[in-house]
């Protein structure tokens, strides 16, 4: 199984004055399968953000690979190996064609084929602001396959299925968790978190295995 | 009376002031809606107005010192576009400080101009823009502006367009937000100082702005945007310059008018009607809403 390994340690998020992370420890193994559970407003939006460098923590280290970022050029790098699949994908506030998201990913024809097996392949014409949510979120999770493809070798995805009807969640689900990639998914979708290796709940910030 | 009123604009054809102001709209509509792009997707229109007063502070400092006062108004721009780049994670982080620096640079300049004794009528004639007096290195300016400005948008299309769609996507897709940034808002600096002689520093919008906002209506990507932006504004200029000059009308606030009426007029047109002149596989696909 291929993958990278993610280590955080007395990982420290901060809104203004508000603690939304809490002194967070945790390993995850190369191709490891971990599903984030917990109530809104818990830090796991903010604790897969700070991996990516998108919130910066006001304390403690994340690595990938066992490496730290430095830099824009370290940023950049740990944005390539770590594909996302954002909680609330944009709507943007200028027209992007499906198309294009679907290349940002860095593989358009791995992810074309994904978007195709999740039945949003026809919509690539299409600007993102005219889809609906679900497709919205088809979109996404098939650009995530084309970072996987591109060499991304983690996958966070922060509430992948939420969009979806009952057979999509199952859909996406079953791409997501074939991906030869470490996938660490944030979700309230039981049916996803029992499919993984290891479910862990966040609440108030801090953060314990459940299975 | 038409014929003469034909004649009249024949005749001042001819003159090299008419025919270099002419020249100056035609490259500014090439150069200046593609700004426009930026200032629409990246939400940053108080940039623009801070810039307008941070040009006048330019020129300003260009009269106490005697140096170009275009060039002073340039360099002004861009240091000031470079400058904000980094409050430009948030739209809402950018307008605060936009204002704070609109007011500093306007109070600064009038300070500038009461030291300096100068005639502060001269500088303020710039609001108002003095189309016949562009000269060499204006053109200059404007040619660079509608080479190197499409040019980047065309070499740089994918980070762009990604960039204006959504930061966060962007960057996490690879494309350096904070440098793009920073070289879009210095350029979009200098076009607002570049464009200042066209239209006056407060209509310059005419030039940037509203051709954009009338093609982000009939675009649906980056670069069909773009050149719905450049071909509204090459008809807008040539328009509103002949219309001027037939009716002897000061050229600025006639070129807004006529934006302003394509602007009105295109969002009038029921979006049913817009799309069937878009790529036609778009328009039959079933929609699964």
């Amino acid at each position: 199984m291929g993958g990278l390994d993610v280590r955080m340690s007395g990982v420290v998020c901060r809104h203004g004055r508000v603690d939304a992370v809490r002194d967070v420890d945790l390993q995850v193994a190369a191709g490891q399968r971990v599903a984030l559970t917990g109530t809104n407003g818990s830090g796991k939006t903010t604790l897969l953000r700070a991996v990516l460098g998108l919130h910066r923590p006001a304390g403690g280290e994340i690595l990938v690979d066992g490496r730290a970022p430095r830099g824009a050029a370290g940023w950049a790098e740990r944005r390539r190996v770590c594909a996302w699949i954002p909680q609330k994908p944009a709507t943007g506030r200028f027209p992007l064609p499906a198309g294009e998201l679907l290349a940002s990913g860095g593989d358009r024809a791995a992810a074309g084929r994904a978007a195709a097996r999740l039945g949003v392949g026809d919509l690539a014409d299409r600007p993102l602001h005219t889809l609906s949510g679900g497709q919205l979120q088809r979109m996404y999770l098939a650009r995530a396959v084309g970072c996987v493809a591109a060499g991304a070798g983690v996958l966070l995805a922060d509430e992948p299925t939420a969009a979806l009807d009952f057979s999509g969640q199952e859909e996406a689900a079953g791409v997501l968790l074939a991906l030869p990639v470490t996938v660490v998914v944030v979700t309230h979708d039981r049916a996803l978190a029992d499919r993984c290796d290891r479910v862990l709940e966040m609440a108030a910030g801090r953060l314990r295995e459940v299975r | 009376m038409n014929a003469l009123a034909a004649a009249d604009v024949g005749a001042l054809l001819e003159l090299v002031p008419v025919q270099r102001a002419g020249l100056a709209l035609l490259v500014a509509a090439v150069g200046l809606p593609v700004i426009g792009v930026v200032i629409v997707g990246l939400d940053i229109m108080p940039v623009r107005f801070a810039m307008m007063h941070v040009a006048l502070l330019g020129i300003a400092l260009g009269l106490l010192t005697g140096l170009d006062p275009m060039l002073c108004a340039l360099v002004a721009c861009a240091l000031a576009g470079a400058g904000v780049a980094p409050l430009a994670r948030t739209p809402s982080g950018l307008s605060g400080a936009m204002g704070l620096l609109m007011s500093l640079a306007i109070a600064a300049a009038l300070l500038v101009l009461a030291v300096s004794g100068v005639n502060a009528a001269g500088a303020f004639a710039l609001l108002w823009g003095s189309i016949l007096s562009v000269g060499t290195a204006d053109l200059w300016v404007l040619t660079a502006l509608a080479v190197a400005v499409p040019g980047l948008f065309w070499w740089r299309r994918r980070d762009i367009a990604l960039l204006l769609h959504d930061r966060e996507l962007a960057q996490s897709s690879g494309v350096r937000v904070e440098r793009l940034t920073l070289l879009l808002l210095v350029l979009v600096a200098v076009a607002v100082a570049g464009a200042i002689k066209l239209t006056g520093a407060l209509l310059v919008d005419a030039l940037t702005l509203l051709p954009a906002l009338a093609a982000r209506r009939l675009g649906r990507s980056l670069l069909s945007i773009t050149a719905w932006a450049v071909g509204i504004g090459v008809v807008v200029n040539l328009t509103g310059f002949f219309v001027a000059l037939r009716h002897d009308l000061p050229p600025g606030p006639v070129l807004v008018l006529i934006a302003g009426v394509v602007v009105l007029a295109v969002h009038l047109i029921p979006e049913r009607r817009i799309r069937s002149w878009r790529v036609p596989a778009s328009a039959s696909l079933p929609s699964s809403h």
